[in-house]
């Protein structure tokens, strides 16, 4: 049973244009203990969809349907059905979020422990604040913080810091689903390193399902078991991180993978995607991807393909997918 | 069109430009009456030489004084001390004239290709500028040159694109207008600051490309700035990596990557991660974590990080670049003797 499906989630932002389609159908499932990672470039809409799933949208947004099946053990809601006030209750403390540049979503002028302690507070309003300051030192140590550290101001911390602190924050209503938005993309290697290692080992030993979104590939690698690819609004190919990296269909999952320089290996000559992702006010007809597709046909430039189960547990939205050695197609 | 002629100082040595001992230090704060007491030390007695045609990696994390290096190339900072020779020729014979030669013949691509471009200047204007800044050639000719960079630039067609402003383009677009701005005086050598760190994986790997296409035809050297040591293995024959304002180790691209020896190099690799699912990575062996160059004990930069460190790296100053292996050089006691 999985803790989160998502079903045919589709959001439209209006502007004075037109409407940004920047989710248009997405779907997917996400068990206990797994984690999930979305990756795209910046404007494909890797973003919204978290925050449709969250129901944290700006005024401009609009919600077109589609469905947030949310299962902590204790029976199925479709969240996009419930009122804003029953909404709150599974903010936090169902789904949480890790958002981008989090270091600076720490209040300044508050204690770091005690911003912690007021959103437990709010969420399990029958704790004391010793029970809760209690529950943050032990969160402190659970994201590698000195809990003596509780009573210090944002600012004493170094950015490395201030992303444990965020994640000691997004599991201190012990949610069962963390959206982890860019978490470690302002920081250096060697920190990232750390707490992305970190962020593994707390899933692990608390059994979270993790959603990774970035658009960086090799940070997606190290932390997802399995990985949507996500382009121009669509998830295009959805599968286990393996089948991915080493046996991708669509061809602009193969450019990505191919394109992406590392250190390791061998050095291989990098592959270029021509052109430019589309603007979502007018996107492309048929498959987004078309323009810019090696493998295009006339078909893909007419219709869009369907996100289809071609193999248990791999997903694509292709008409023409890059061949596998042995295969006729 | 008047196309730029060497003049008579141009003596031609085996390196576009040798850096010796350069320093850039900056006042961290003020005493009273203004006197400066604390320094940051963000570029500390720096020595390295780029090769005609080569393209030099200067790697490191972020504050670790590579974009004061760079700045300090470019003539955008005055250095504190040290000494910067282009093409055989010292930096400070180049200030008779404010430096308007030096700038023919370096140029700078920066960071982020929102912020480098005037927004309300469109992209021929942007490009030509440094034309009517030197006085080169009239109204018909600028166009032309524009046109013939906007097409090596992949901005094609030139006309399409020569009357836009920044806002109608991509980021990518955008990179590409600030690498023509960067060749329209044709430099001989660049600095290059994370030009493709602001950009998508898609596009980034065009952007590299072309890099590496006008570095062939115009025959010219890059000082590649970035943080991203992925990127330096494709774009740089050579990969120097800095920290805290010294370079701790210098070496050829592969050599580097295969055989590190520096200690903060080695949890750098550690540390970077791959795009491979199956890659099973190990743990950097690095300590704490990194602080500001702010008067700096006269001591290793890396002894607080260090996990082979030895009394003598506390009670000496700073080891000193030695080569250890042909060609490949490095900053540390424990490694090199």
């Amino acid at each position: 049973m999985p803790v989160l499906s998502v079903r045919d989630l589709v959001m439209h932002y209006k502007t004075k244009m037109g409407y940004v389609k920047a989710v248009d159908g997405i779907s997917f499932d996400l068990n206990a203990g797994e984690s999930l990672g979305i990756v795209g470039e910046s404007g494909c809409g890797k973003t919204s969809v978290s925050m449709t799933i969250l129901r944290l949208l700006p005024d401009n947004a609009e919600f077109r349907g589609g469905h947030v099946y949310f299962n902590d053990g204790s029976g199925e809601v479709d969240l996009v059905t419930l009122p804003e006030d029953e909404m709150r209750k599974y903010r936090w403390k169902g789904i949480s979020m890790i958002f981008q540049a989090a270091m600076n979503s720490l209040n300044p002028v508050y204690r770091v422990g005690d911003q912690i302690v007021e959103a437990i507070l709010n969420h399990y309003p029958d704790t004391t604040i010793d029970e809760a300051r209690k529950k943050v030192a032990e969160l402190f140590e659970l994201v590698g913080l000195d809990p003596k550290r509780m009573d210090q101001y944002p600012h004493q911390y170094s950015g490395g810091m201030k992303q444990r602190a965020v994640i000691a924050l997004a599991l201190s209503c012990d949610p069962k689903v963390i959206i982890a938005d860019e978490p470690t993309t302002a920081l250096d290697v060697i920190v990232q390193d750390k707490i992305l290692k970190e962020m593994k080992k707390i899933q692990k030993k608390l059994n979270m399902a993790m959603i990774y979104i970035s658009h960086d590939i090799a940070v997606i690698a190290e932390v997802s078991d399995k990985i949507a690819v996500m382009y121009a609004g669509k998830f295009v190919e959805l599968a286990d991180s393996i089948t991915i990296f080493k046996r991708p269909r669509h061809p602009y999952t193969f450019g990505l993978m191919s394109s992406f320089p590392s250190i390791t290996g061998e050095k291989k000559k990098l592959f270029t995607i021509p052109g430019e992702p589309p603007n979502l006010l007018n996107p492309p007809k048929g498959c987004r991807f078309a323009p810019r597709c090696f493998n295009a046909t006339e078909k893909c430039r007419r219709e869009d393909p369907p996100f289809l189960e071609i193999e248990p547990d791999h997903y694509l939205a292709c008409w023409n997918p890059v061949k596998r050695e042995g295969e006729e197609k | 069109m008047s196309e730029y002629v060497p003049d008579e100082r141009t003596v031609k040595s085996e390196y576009i430009l040798e850096v010796k001992n350069l320093k850039k230090y900056f006042p961290a704060d003020r005493g009273l009456f203004g006197r400066v007491k604390h320094f940051v030390h963000a570029v500390d007695d720096v020595t390295f030489e780029i090769k005609h045609g080569e393209s030099l990696g200067l790697v490191g994390e972020s504050g670790c004084g590579k974009t004061t290096t760079g700045k300090v190339i470019v003539a955008l900072e005055v250095p504190t001390d040290g000494e910067i020779i282009l093409d055989g020729i010292g930096i400070e014979e180049y200030a008779v004239d404010g430096f308007k030669e030096y700038h023919r013949k370096v140029q700078m691509i920066f960071q982020d290709p929102y912020e480098s471009l005037n927004p309300r200047m469109t992209v021929f204007d942007i490009i030509a500028e440094p034309l009517n800044i030197h006085g080169i050639g009239n109204l018909k000719e600028r166009e032309e040159k524009v046109a013939e960079l906007l097409q090596e630039v992949g901005l094609t067609p030139p006309s399409s694109f020569m009357w836009r402003y920044p806002h109608e383009l991509s980021g990518g677009q955008r990179q590409r207008v600030a690498i023509a701005r960067a060749l329209v005086l044709n430099p001989t050598f660049v600095v290059a600051d994370e030009p493709t760190s602001m950009l998508d994986v898609s596009v980034r790997t065009g952007v590299m490309e072309l890099m590496m296409k006008l570095r062939e035809i115009h025959n010219m050297s890059y000082l590649y700035i970035t943080h991203d040591l992925a990127v330096a293995r494709y774009m740089c024959e050579r990969i120097a990596v800095m920290y805290l304002g010294k370079i701790v180790e210098l070496a050829e691209t592969e050599e580097l990557l295969k055989n590190p020896i520096h200690p903060y190099t080695k949890a750098l690799l550690t540390a970077v991660p791959v795009p491979d699912p199956e890659y099973k990575k190990g743990e950097p062996d690095i300590m704490g974590s990194v602080s500001k160059p702010v008067d700096p004990p006269p001591r290793c930069r890396f002894y607080d990080r260090c996990p082979i460190r030895t009394e003598r790296c506390a009670k000496e100053d700073h080891p000193p670049l030695k080569e250890v292996a042909p060609d490949h050089f490095v900053s540390c006691y424990e490694v090199s003797e």
